[in-house]
This record gives C-alpha cells, structure tokens and sequence, in this order.
C-alpha cells in the first residue's frame, strides 16, 4: 500500500516526555490527526502539548514508550504515507485528503478501477482491485456459482415508447423523468422470474444494460422487487467506458479475469464477439419498436416490423369479446324487455326516474346484477327515444347473425372469463354499445373508456348522441353500483408464444454443471476458464453430426467461410463438401437440387431444412430431424437469424467476397484475358459510369416506359456502346424492377425474364461481359446484389443446368447457387471491377 | 454540526404576482428556493426559522422582474472534519459502504471498518459482519461514524467517513 516507510523523529530543540500515544500501531491518520501528547522535561509546570500528523498515512510502528524521555533527533514512530488506494469523488477513501488540492498528490495515486457497477467516482487502485477480485472469486468457488451478466433490453424484456393499450397484462408502465417525460412500456420475457429465481441458484447475476441508470434501476426493480437476484450490481450506460461496448468495462468488474464470467445478451457487437457470450433470440413483443437503448451508431432498429405481437389486433379482438357479449345480454334483454313493455303498459310512458328504479329493483331480485345494468340500457333508451333503442337492438341481432362463428368461438372463451367480464360494468357496456356503432374504429392508445366518451362528439348518427346521453345516465349510476370495474378484470391476455428462455436455462445449468466437474478435476488454484468452456458445451450439441449443405451457401463463398459452416462448426457437426457414407444430415434449402436427389437414395441420412440448423444454434439442443423435414416448398432461410451466429463467425466472416488469386497477363490487364476484344478506353469508362448513374437517377420515375419500350434508346444512340448500354439498362431495370417486388409479382418476374431474353439475342461477347459486368455491379452496390441478380443469373444459367428438370416456369431456379461455374464469373466480375477502379 | 445562522437570498418575482399576496409569495419563495440547498460555506440549509427582512424591490429595467433582498436566519447543517455524526447505512459492497448522515452522503472504505468485519456478499441483504455475528451492518442499519474528508460541490457535500476509533459503528441493535 505505501511506498517506503518513514521514521519520523523528534523535531524539539529540547528533549520531550511522552505523556500519551493517542493512536494504536496500524491506524491511518489523516492530516492534522493527533498522534501522542508530550510535556517537556525543563519546564517547571506540566503543560501538556500536542503532536499532530502532518501527512496523512500510516503509523506503521511505534517506537518510543509512553513515559519515556526522548532527545531530539531520536525516533518516535514509523510512518506510511497513504498512497490513497481508494478514491472517491478524487478524495481518498483511507485518509480523508483532498486529491485535487494538491497535484503531486494526485500523480501519485494509482486508484482506478472503478469497481462498484453503479457508482463510476469510487475507484481502486489495480493492486486493491485485484486482492478484492481474488476473494470475489475465491468466494464463487466456494459458493460453487458462477456469475452471469444478463442484458436487459431484448434479452429479458422488451421496452416501447409507442403508444399501447393500458391494460395489457405482464407489461409494465412507467415514467423516468418526471410527469410530462415519455412514457415508457416494458413487457418481460415470458417466464423471465421463473428463468431468474432458478438461475441464481447457480449464477451471481449482475445487470449490464446499454439503458441509463435510472432506467436499468426502474427495470431491475420490475425484475427483482427484493433485490434478491440482482442486489446492486447494476451496470448501466452512465456506467460504460464505451458508449458502443460492454466490454471495456469487464476488466473493472473483474479485476482477475473473466474466467468465471457468462454474458447472455442479444447482440454480441457490444461484447466484440466475447467467446463467453450466450447470443440469446431477442424478444421482440411490441410492433414496430427494436431495441430502445441500443448503442449510439449501432441499428437501433433491427428487427422492426418483424415479429411482434399486433395489439391493435389483439385489443380489437378483445373488444368484439366483450361486444359479442354483449350482444348474447342483449339478447337475454330482449326478452325481458318484452316483459318489461308489458310492465311499462301498466304504467305511464312518461315514467320519471323513480319508477325506472321501482322497475330496476323487480328485476334485480329476478335477474341479478349485471342484468340491471344491460335492462337500464335498454330502458333509459327506451325512455329517450324508443324507436332508436329498439332499431338498436335490431342491429344488435343484425350484427350477431352476420358473424355467428365469431360469436360462437367467443362464446367459448367468454364462458371462462364471464364473470369477469361482467363484473366490469356498465364501463364496458358503454364502450362496446358504442363501439358498435362505430365499427370498432381503431384504439390509439390509453383507456378506451376515456375515448368513447369523445367519440359521440366525432359521429353524426344521431342514434349515438342518444347513445350517449345514456352513459351519462348510466355512469351516475355506476357510482351508485359498487361493481365498479377493477383494473384488474380489464387486463387482456396476451398470448406469447416466446419460450427462449427455458431452451436458455437449460444452456446455462449444462454450462455451469460442465464447468465445475472440469473445476473439481483441477489442480486446487487453477481455475477453468469460461471462454473455452462455453465453446466446448456448444460443440456438444451436434458432435458426431456430419452435415452436408445443399443450396445453402453460393458457390462463390468458399464452405469454411459461410455462415452456415460456422455456425455448424461451433456446434461440433462435421461439415462435407459432399454426400458420402458417413453423411448424418443434408441440410438443404429446397427440394430437387442433386445432393438432395442423391441424398433421398441413402438410409440413416436425415434431410433437414436449414431451420433445423437455425433452430438447433438457437437452443443449444439436437432438435429432432422430424420437426424440419424437407418438404416442397422448402425453407426461406438461407441466411441464419442473426442472433443464431456464434461467437467466432463474424470474426472470420469475410466482408467481401475475395477473389482467387490470379496471374496477371503480360499486358497487365486482367479484362484482356476475358475479352480481348472489348478493351474500353478510360474516356469510354467514364462515359458509361455516367449513364449509368443518369439511368439510376431516372430509375424511380421511368422503370415501366423504358422497359416497355427499350427501343427508344437505340434510336438515340448511334455509337458502338449502343447495345451495351442497352444491355445496362435493361438488366439493371430488370434487375430492380425484379428487387422490388421479387417476394410476391411474378408479373414483374416474367418482365424482368423478357428483357435478359433480349440479352441473350446480343452477341455472345458481349453477353459475357454483360455477365461480368453484373456481377462487378453486384459487387459495387449492395442494392443490387439482391435476389434479382441471382434471378438473372439463374435464369442464364438455366440452359446449362443439365440436372434440373422442372420446366420452365419454376423459378426456384434463381437461387441456384450450386453451380459450379458460377464462382468463376464472380471472381471474374470482382476482378474486373478492380481493373476499373485501379484505371 | 447545526448552526443557527442569518443568511441573505435575493427572490426574484415574477410581476403576475405582484397584488395584495406579494409579500406572502416572496416568503413561500422563499423556502421552497433555500431550504434543502447546500452551499460549500454554510452546508446544508435544513430549514428557515424566520424572515427578518424584505428589503425593498428593484424593478428590473426592461423585463419587469422584481428583486427582492431578503434577510432570513436557517438552521444550517455543515459537516466537518473529525466530526462524529450518525447515520444510516444505504448501500453496502466489497468495497465499502455507502451511508447518508440527513441529506449527506459519506462513504466509508472497507479499510476503515473494523478488520474483524467481513464483507458477506452472499445473505440478502449483504452485509459486513464479524465472525460471531454479534455485530452485523448492513443498508437501513445505524451507525456511528467520524468524518475524515469532506468534498463540497456545487451540488452538495459529500463525505469520508471512518468507523476506525473507539465508540464507532453500529449503534442500532
């Protein structure tokens, strides 16, 4: 802790007695503490004096007995000046001085490692740091737990600032600065308190959240009301060294090395790929919102769109619940009405209030409660206006013969939730009587009962005013009634059918059982490390699999650098090249491709759809091969989820497709090679980059003429690039026109077909350099790498594809990355693009 | 330490509320601006005891905001050097813990508890203890304390605490 020690001496002129040690040996003193007391010898009366600290430090041992005389220059005490290894607000935690006062002060302090998650200002020097992360460990291994960081945003919960109905269940409202900040909506991971209460039987959780401080504590206090699971170790972004990583400030946390640590996030930018990472699915609940907190630069919404619980439909669906109910009261009113019409004859038409009641109070006794409201409503509206109370309900029943499978669906589900939904009151009836009229308009957002009483304003009908009348009515009533709907009753259920965290649990408990039997075969002191003991679990899941993959991987990536591979890899599978005998898996995209036509002749092979791949990376688990068998229509997934990329691939993922290496031709120019023919002077160059961006500007606006009518250009243009230009055009409108609606018009398809027909009646020469210079293009412009130009592609190739046999029309073709010849236009193109570039 | 002491505040008012209630508003002003804000030379204003003056008001040319100098006397907390205070412990971890004297915060390093009490990370909530657990401190407890360092700031005062001499520590059972 100090750097050396110091004697400290008698300073007198004249020797002193030592009256009193004020301090033990060991003790820090601050500056200005006082140490002993002394009287001095000569002096007749005894007047006692005071020796103070004048450092700040240590007294490391005490030299001289109280009582004893001491001459000047003879040592009192050793003394360790405070080398201030705890600092908090740049004050020392030890000695109480003031770092910033003195600069010499502050060199010389070591402290920093912000240890504490949540209070960046106390620091500790590395040397504390390290002692305290030794016992941090010491104490895990002794407690047999490990310790888990767990993400929040998309991990365990997901957060929205959109507007959402209020009375959904599970999902948690709050604010975070003050009374007119955004409202925030966090909706927790089904079966997150269930995943955390088991966890931390084996893992000391903390919480490292891109959220602000105050968001992360809101959260935490959803996710751990007793502090039990989650204590104070909360990491937030006020917290963070990086704005854009957590892992800077692992070394802090964990002074001695990570070897204990497992991290479960969604993403695994923010942890630089760590080895330690669980990548967990994200939990995407709320429409239209991704990750609210992701770091600054990072896609914050990814995942958009995607997904996602509709609630609109949700709450409309739960609207016609109660409206469908409703209707069935109704219905039951209807014939108490005609009792009541004939209780009603006997008296007055211009009944006033209190005979309404009288009448209500028969029929409660006869009807109970819930039917008095429904009766009130029919009868204040009877009383109002009765022609327009009785085409009411004539709509009513109107409405239920329309859609009598609903009612009967909902009858089903209501009977369960009747009483509930009775006891919410006249609120609901009002809402829903209104609501008929108005076709379930779409609910923006907080309580409905609010909103229908602004919607009577909005409508014309003149039947609703009357409508509304009544609610007023009937809410004057409704506090009379002491069924006053709890917030409870009105909550909806949602359905979520996100069961990650179960398939994630599991992961965790086979990761901390394998690490500690690894630890108990250990020499005691060693410790395994997580970051290889993760890997080695995930290598489990599919060990002794050979995969061969069909259709998964374009033939120009190479196999060891498709995603495919890697994340098969990091499950443990084998991946071949090819079938052969040993083969457990094919994993193919779709049907009819060779490797499946030769698979389906073997036994003991399993033809799986890339989902069972996808889905076996996400849970960590041999997923059963009958789930995902290869049918038909194949699988849409070539690409895998993001969150199903393991640690190591984006690492070694290559960005761009690289060419094989290849030798130059005497006159250096690779495109000479290709077609000698066809050599462009840097003037022509640039001429058809222009066109080529002048076409790309006008795309948007004139794609359908000038693909109708691609003669148009030929008139004009009367050089030799006539027909190259052409040819640019056309594929690069197809190709576009083919990109933007690929998923769902075949229309476009067939377009974009027509004009690579047209190609094809060029010259061969310049249909070959047509084909490199689209796939230079497409190695130019994401934009057009999409499935468009695979189209194209496919549908040249389609003639030489001497396997296939689907006719014509079947396009799957397009994907077509198993031929052979393909790897070589692509490198071919990427090569001559960089002659381009290099000019 | 607690000081009885006569401050001065200048309130600026608003002239909507210049009428018959000008004055009660000055006062209500008053305390809502000065009690519970800290200055480095006085601490902490814990409550106004009595308004002596409202000197008279200066227009101010242009905006039409008046100001008001007013005399006050407060009771005043500021903490020092040495001091023995008690507090409540807020927050305990490996390092230290975390404890709040009134609107003061002060820290105590683990190196200036006791070395018999032992950080337990592991009972909820955690806690520093000795072995026989006759002594357990942990975040609501009460503790005695001596102020070593003080840090005063714009926004408030924080503290170094100790729990190293004699009479100090948990003072709660």
């Amino acid at each position: 802790m100090a750097d050396e020690i110091v004697r400290v001496s008698q300073q007198q002129t004249k020797p002193i007695k030592i009256a009193k040690w004020k301090i033990r040996q060991g003790v820090t003193v601050p500056v200005g503490r006082i140490i002993l007391l002394y009287d001095f010898l000569d002096l007749p009366k005894v007047e006692q004096k005071k020796l103070k600290a004048c450092q700040a430090g240590i007294i490391h041992k005490i030299l001289a007995e109280e009582g004893k005389v001491v001459q000047p220059g003879e040592p009192l005490y050793e003394f360790k000046s405070c080398s201030h290894p705890t600092i908090m607000i740049d004050m020392c935690a030890e000695c109480g001085a003031d770092l910033r006062k003195d600069d010499n002060i502050k060199t010389k302090t070591t402290a920093s490692v912000p240890m504490i998650h949540a209070i960046p200002e106390l620091k500790v020097s590395e040397e504390q740091a390290q002692k305290i992360g030794q016992a941090d460990n010491d104490r895990l291994i002794k407690d047999r737990k490990l310790v888990l960081l767990v993400d929040l945003d998309q991990t365990l919960i997901h957060t929205t600032n959109d507007n959402i109905p209020p009375n959904l269940r599970d999902v948690y409202h709050f604010q975070l600065y003050g009374p007119k900040s955004p409202w925030y909506h966090t909706r927790l991971r089904p079966g997150t308190h269930k995943f955390l209460n088991s966890i931390c039987k084996f893992y000391e959780l903390h919480i490292c959240t891109f959220g602000a401080r105050n968001y992360a504590h809101m959260i935490a206090e959803f996710l751990d009301p007793d502090q039990k699971f989650f204590s104070n170790r909360i990491l937030s972004r006020d917290e963070c060294f990086d704005p854009t990583s957590k892992k800077a400030n692992l070394k802090a946390l964990f002074p001695c090395g990570d070897n204990m640590v497992c991290i479960i996030d969604d993403r695994e930018d923010v942890w630089s790929c760590a080895l330690n990472l669980i990548h967990v699915k994200p939990y995407h609940f709320f429409q239209h919102t991704g990750d609210i907190n992701a770091p600054p630069g990072l896609d914050k919404h990814e995942a958009d769109d995607k997904d996602g619980v509709d609630l609109t439909k949700i709450v409309k669906k739960a609207l016609k619940k109660k409206e469908v109910e409703e209707i069935e009261i109704n219905q039951e009113k209807n014939v108490t009405k005609d009792i009541e019409d004939k209780n009603e004859s006997s008296i007055n038409k211009d009944t006033n209030g209190e005979d309404k009641k009288d009448n209500v109070e028969k029929l409660c006794k006869s009807k109970g409660m819930e039917d008095i409201q429904n009766y009130t409503i029919v009868k204040t509206e009877k009383t109002n206006e009765k022609m327009a109370a009785s085409e009411e309900i004539k709509e009513i029943q109107i409405e239920n013969k329309e859609n009598p499978e609903n009612d009967e669906k909902a009858e089903k589900d209501n009977e369960a939730s009747e009483n509930n939904k009775q006891a919410t009151g006249i609120h609901q009836a009002d809402n829903d009587l209104l609501l008929k009229d108005n076709t379930i308009q779409k609910i923006d957002n907080e309580e409905a009962s609010n909103e229908t009483k602004d919607k009577p304003s909005e409508s014309e009908n003149n039947g609703e005013k009357i409508v509304h009348e009544n609610n007023q009515k009937l809410e004057d009533k409704d506090i009379a009634t002491p069924q006053i709907p709890s917030q409870e009753d009105l909550l909806i259920d949602i359905e979520d059918p996100d069961d990650y965290l179960t398939y994630l649990e599991d992961i965790l408990r086979r990761i901390y059982k394998v690490y500690y039997e690894l630890l108990d075969n250990m020499e005691s002191g060693k410790i395994p490390d997580l970051k290889r003991v993760i890997p080695f679990v995930k290598r489990k899941v599919l060990n002794g699999c050979k995969l061969v993959f069909s259709g998964l991987v374009p033939t120009h990536y190479k196999l060891e650098q498709s995603k495919a591979f890697q994340v098969a890899k990091s499950l443990g599978a084998e991946v071949q090249a090819d079938l052969d005998d040993e083969t457990t898996h094919l994993v193919a995209v779709r049907p009819g491709t060779a490797k499946v036509n030769a698979g389906r002749r073997k036994k003991n092979l399993a033809i799986v759809t890339a989902d069972w791949l996808w889905c076996c990376a996400e849970r960590w688990e041999h997923v059963d091969e009958k789930i995902f068998p290869l049918n038909s229509k194949g699988s849409k997934n070539r690409h895998p989820p993001p969150h199903c990329s393991s640690p190591e691939h984006i690492a070694s993922y290559p960005e761009h497709d690289t060419p094989a290496l290849r030798k130059r031709t005497p006159s250096g120019r690779f495109m000479d090679t290709i077609n000698p023919l066809m050599s462009f002077s840097s003037d022509d160059i640039a001429n058809m980059d222009k066109e080529v961006g002048d076409i790309l500007d006008d795309e948007s606006d004139d794609t359908d003429e000038e693909k109708k009518d691609p003669t148009d250009e030929d008139e004009n243009d009367t050089n030799t690039e006539v027909n190259f230009k052409h040819m640019m055009q056309t594929q690069i409108l197809g190709a576009y026109t083919a990109s933007r609606d690929w998923e769902d018009d075949d229309g476009e398809q067939k377009l974009a077909k027509e004009s690579s027909d047209e190609d094809e009646d060029n010259s061969k020469s310049q249909s070959k350099r047509k084909r490199t210079l689209e796939d230079s293009d497409e190695d130019n412009s994401q934009d057009f790498e999409l499935p468009s130009s695979k189209f194209r592609r496919g549908g040249d190739l389609y003639e030489l594809d001497a396997e296939r046999d689907e006719d014509d029309n079947d396009t799957s073709s397009f994907g077509a990355p198993d031929e052979e010849d393909e790897g070589e236009w692509n490198m071919m193109g990427a090569a001559l693009e960089r002659e381009f570039l290099s000019d | 330490m607690f000081y009885h002491i006569s401050l001065e505040h200048e309130i600026l008012l608003h002239p909507q509320y210049f009428g018959p209630q000008l004055l009660e508003k000055v006062k209500t002003k008053l305390y809502t601006e000065v009690e519970g804000t800290c200055t480095g030379k006085y601490g902490f204003v814990i409550a106004v005891t009595t308004i002596d003056s409202i000197g008279a008001g200066l227009i101010l040319p242009g905006q039409g905001f008046v100001v008001y100098p007013v005399k006050y006397k407060a009771i005043v907390f500021r903490p020092f050097k040495g001091e023995v205070l008690d507090a409540v412990v807020r927050q305990v971890n490996k390092v230290g813990m975390f404890a709040e004297i009134g609107p003061l915060s002060c820290f105590i390093s683990h190196h200036s508890i006791p070395a018999e009490m032992e950080f337990c990370p592991n009972v909820n909530p955690q806690c520093y203890k000795t072995k026989e657990e006759d002594v357990v401190i942990h975040a609501e407890g009460e503790i005695r304390l001596k102020i070593v360092g003080t840090r005063v700031d714009a926004s408030g005062i924080f503290a170094i605490g100790t729990l190293m001499d004699d009479y100090l520590g948990l003072i709660s059972n």
